[in-house]
Parts: structure tokens; C-alpha cells; sequence
């Protein structure tokens, strides 16, 4: 769920751009700078990933993969998200101009604590990266629905029963986002565990002199 | 809460005022997403939601103003509407907005999509800040048949709409801020502005490569379905899926080193050829200080009612 132009106080908005801001550009530099185009081509893929619909009973939720692009990514995750977002915004409207920051901070701030916690804890055998997976999967939706709740009540405290709507909305969301990125981590343990090593690390030596 | 008005109301006036409303409003949408879609379907061209990328059609005044200009504007403007208080500003600035939309004369199809992307959150704000808003003094509460504890607060519906307002409001100028103009261009003029060009350029890529892998996933899932799979609510179909994804990041992890290496041996250096941009008018100028007074005019109304 993204939040939409209209809905948060100003100061909010604007404070979530300069936030997002500043973390996305922490975020650029873990990359080097030649391996920015890839991570371009690689939020295309995430993308097209979120734009799959998983059926739950009569509707279907579609999947926002915080923990998954943390997994896959690490810190360049949240310059990922960013980008994604923009694009969203850009051609979908989905969450709106004025909101960016703040979406971004949502689901950047999430990947980036699940990445790091996958990388930690994901030990050697297949099934613990599968249960580590999902958990970062589950985790990381969970606390974009708690920012998402926070950001919402900034507005006061008429806007404290739609953040808990929003929360509760989460819920369902959580598990089947829980699950899936448990199997997808472990569909890429077993075929390309190399994915799972965070391909865009600050090179040791500097690339060219 | 004594200073609360208390309007009762017999029970199936909830129905008329609340749940047929939104009835309504989910019936609408659906069925124009469906009709959209179906149409465009038709056409072959399925991506309602990509601006044009090559060369904008149109001559209006907004596809003829310059594009640092342009930008500048209506995004400064869109975060003074986000500032207002009140409904009949809120509604001014739809108003205007759908001013903006006659003159820059774009697709009334995209503008609809984007107005229905937004649907279901406005919605969840238009259902839930009515119920859930604590009263203070003076506030007016319709109760229905007697049901105490569901209370629909005027001021709160009234908050809920003046959010809407403000999201449609700024949406309906997202098309004329993004359509009239090639999406290579908006990005040089967001560089010229001095946004990091390595920004605009990940744009433009990831834009390209959005196509690139919708194409790959619908190759894929045709695959799935040529094989006897459906979609149905269960872990098989989870796993499923999930191998989906873990498939789909395996080829586009390897086409993304493929895609690049070819752009190094053909020369890329960080950087795209650019277009020259029109140099800036006076008019330009004047149109965005036009534009943006409006915009400040409109937040001195909104503060001066009460």
C-alpha cells in the first residue's frame, strides 16, 4: 500500500524527501559508480516482480518484496526502491509526486534492516536461508506496515483509526510475503546461490586508479 | 462528550448515505478498469500507463513551455495544494487542475487511470476517518437506528474528502506534467535542475527494462499455464510462484551483466547523448509566476476562512 498525494501533513512530506535523499545517496555510494546502470536494470526486474498477483481466497494482494530486494541487494536496495517508486509514481500513480520521500523511506528503510539481517544470519544450508528468508520477508512487510502506520498518524490523532486499518490491512499480506520470498530464497540457494552474496558491494580496490 | 450534536437517523439511512454510495463507487471502478483495459487490449497495446517516450504529439501552451519551468511549477504547486486546509479551497484546486487538463489537451483515457489508481486508498480514507474520528466539542455525529457505537462524524467525512480532493486535485496534473513532454526531455530538465544525471539515466534504463522483463514474465508464464498450471489459493501455488520469481531474478540478474557489458563495448561512458533544450523564454518565466501565484493565492483563502 502506498500512500497518496494529499495525505500527509507538509512538513512530513517534505521531510520525507530529504530523508529519502539522503539515504539514497548513502546508498549510491555503497555502490561503485559503474555498477549504477545495473542496478537500474535490476529495479526494472523487481518491478515487474511486484506486478504479480498472489490469489488469496476471493481477491489477491500483490507483492511489495521489501525483504526479498534487501536479500538480493543489500544497502542498494534502498536506492532500488527509490528508483522503483519514482517510476511507479511516474507512470502508474501509484502513490503520488508529493509523497515519494516518504514511500521510499517505508519500504527502503525495511529492505535495508532485512538485508542486512539475511546477510547475518543466513549461515551455510539451504534450509536456514529458507527460514531466514522468509522471515526477512515477513519482516520487512511488517515494518514497512509499521512506518506506513506511523507516517499515517503524523497527522494527528484523527488519522490514528485509518493507521490502524492499514496495519490490520498488513496482516494477511505479511504471511503470504513471509512465504513466498522463503521459497524464492530457497529456489536461489539451490540454483544460483551466488545471488544470494549481495552483488553490488563497495568494490575492495578502486576501479580505475 | 455532552457538546456533541447527535443527529439520530433511522437505520437504513446507512445504507443510503454510506454503503450504496460506496457500492456505487466500487462498481464504477471496476467496471472502467475492466472497460479500459479491455480496450486497450484491443489496440495491442497493453501499457495504458507508458507516457510516450518518443516525440509528445501536441502543440498546447504546456507542451510549448519549458520543461525546467514546467517541472519547477507544478511541483512547488503540488505541495501548496498538499498544504491546504480546507475543502473549498480543495475544490478550487480541482477546479483548476481540470482547467489545466482542457488546455493541455492530453489523453483523457491515461488521466482516468491515474484517478483510478488512487481509488482504493482515498476510498479506505472516505470509510474509515468518519467512524474512527475522536469527537471534540461542537462536533455534529450522525447515529443510525440507535447503534451507539457506530457514529459517522460529519468532521471527519469532512477531512476524508478534503484529502481526497487534494490527491485528485494533484493527480490530474500528473498527465500534463509528464505527458506533454518526451520522458527524455523531463529528465534533462531535471538535470539542468541539478538533479544527479546518473538519476535520470537509471530512469531511463530501468524504464526500457521494465518492458524488456514484462515480456520475459509473460513468456515465462505462458510456459506455466502451457504446463497445466492455475492459480489457486494454496501453498502449491505459492511455491509455484515463488520459483516463478526465483526464475525471473536468475535471467534478469544474468541479462543485466549481458546488457551491460554490450553498452561498455559500444562505448558508454555514463552518459546518453542529450538533446539540446529550447533556450528559456521570458514568457516561460512569466507563465510559472503565474502559475504559482495561483497557488499561493489559494493557500491565503484557505487560511483566511475559518
Amino acid at each position: 500500500m502506498h500512500i497518496s498525494d494529499g495525505v500527509l501533513p507538509i512538513s512530513v512530506a517534505v521531510g520525507g524527501y530529504v530523508a529519502g535523499a539522503g539515504l539514497a545517496a548513502w546508498s549510491a555510494r555503497r555502490a561503485s559508480n559503474e555498477d549504477l546502470p545495473k542496478v537500474a536494470v535490476v529495479t526494472s526486474a523487481f518491478f515487474v516482480a511486484s506486478l504479480i498477483h498472489v490469489p488469496l481466497g476471493p481477491t489477491s494482494a500483490h507483492l511489495l518484496m521489501p525483504g526479498l530486494a534487501g536479500a538480493l541487494l543489500g544497502p542498494v536496495a534502498f536506492l532500488s526502491i527509490g528508483l522503483g517508486l519514482l517510476l511507479q509514481s511516474l507512470l502508474f500513480q501509484f502513490g503520488g509526486l508529493t509523497a515519494l520521500g516518504a514511500n521510499a523511506l517505508m519500504m527502503g528503510v525495511p529492505a535495508v534492516a532485512c538485508g542486512w539481517f539475511f546477510q547475518k544470519y543466513k549461515g551455510r544450508t539451504q534450509l536456514r536461508q529458507t527460514i531466514i528468508g522468509g522471515l526477512a520477508g515477513a519482516s520487512g512487510t511488517a515494518l514497512a506496515a509499521v512506518i506506513l502506520a506511523i507516517l499515517l498518524a503524523t497527522g494527528g490523532e484523527d488519522f490514528f483509526g485509518v493507521a490502524k486499518i492499514a496495519l490490520l490491512a498488513h496482516v494477511p499480506v505479511i504471511i503470504i510475503e513471509g512465504i513466498v520470498s522463503a521459497f524464492t530464497i530457497g529456489f536461489l540457494a539451490r540454483v544460483k546461490p551466488s545471488l544470494l552474496m549481495h552483488s553490488f558491494r563497495r568494490p575492495q580496490i578502486p576501479a580505475h586508479g | 462528550m455532552g457538546d456533541v450534536n447527535v443527529i439520530q437517523m433511522p437505520l437504513w439511512q446507512l445504507f443510503a448515505m454510506v454503503v450504496a454510495p460506496f457500492g456505487l463507487l466500487a462498481v464504477v471502478v471496476t467496471l472502467l478498469r475492466r472497460r479500459i483495459r479491455r480496450r486497450s487490449a484491443e489496440k495491442g497495446d497493453p501499457d495504458w500507463s507508458v507516457p510516450q517516450l518518443e516525440g509528445a504529439a501536441g502543440h498546447s501552451l504546456i507542451h510549448r513551455w519549458d520543461v525546467r519551468c514546467k517541472i519547477v511549477t507544478i511541483i512547488v504547486y503540488s505541495f501548496m495544494i498538499t498544504a491546504i486546509r480546507q475543502m473549498t479551497p480543495a475544490l478550487v484546486a480541482i477546479g483548476l487542475s481540470c482547467l489545466v487538463l482542457i488546455v493541455a489537451r492530453v489523453s483523457m483515457t491515461k488521466v482516468l487511470m491515474r484517478i483510478l489508481a488512487i481509488a482504493g486508498f482515498i476510498t479506505m480514507f472516505l470509510l474509515v476517518m468518519p467512524f474512527t474520528v475522536p469527537l471534540h466539542k461542537g462536533d455534529t455525529v450522525i447515529v443510525f437506528g440507535g447503534l451507539n457505537w457506530l457514529q459517522f462524524s460529519m468532521r471527519g467525512f469532512n477531512l476524508a474528502a478534503t484529502i481526497a480532493a487534494k490527491a485528485v486535485a494533484i493527480t490530474l496534473l500528473m498527465e500534463p506534467l509528464l505527458a506533454t513532454a518526451p520522458l527524455p526531455v523531463t529528465l534533462q530538465g531535471l538535470s539542468r535542475l541539478g538533479v544527479p544525471d546518473m538519476a535520470g539515466q537509471m530512469v531511463l534504463l530501468s524504464y526500457r527494462y521494465i518492458n524488456v522483463f514484462r515480456h520475459e514474465a509473460r513468456r515465462m508464464a505462458t510456459g506455466m499455464q502451457v504446463r497445466g498450471f492455475r492459480k489457486r489459493t494454496g501453498v502449491a501455488t505459492v511455491q509455484a510462484l515463488a520459483n516463478f520469481l526465483g526464475m525471473l531474478f536468475v535471467r534478469s540478474f544474468e541479462r543485466t551483466e549481458r546488457v551491460f557489458d554490450a553498452m561498455r563495448a559500444r562505448g558508454y561512458r555514463g552518459l546518453f547523448p542529450e538533446q539540446t533544450l529550447k533556450r528559456q523564454r521570458p514568457a516561460d518565466l512569466v507563465g510559472a509566476g503565474l502559475w504559482l501565484t495561483v497557488g499561493v493565492a489559494l493557500l491565503v483563502f484557505d487560511r483566511m476562512i475559518v
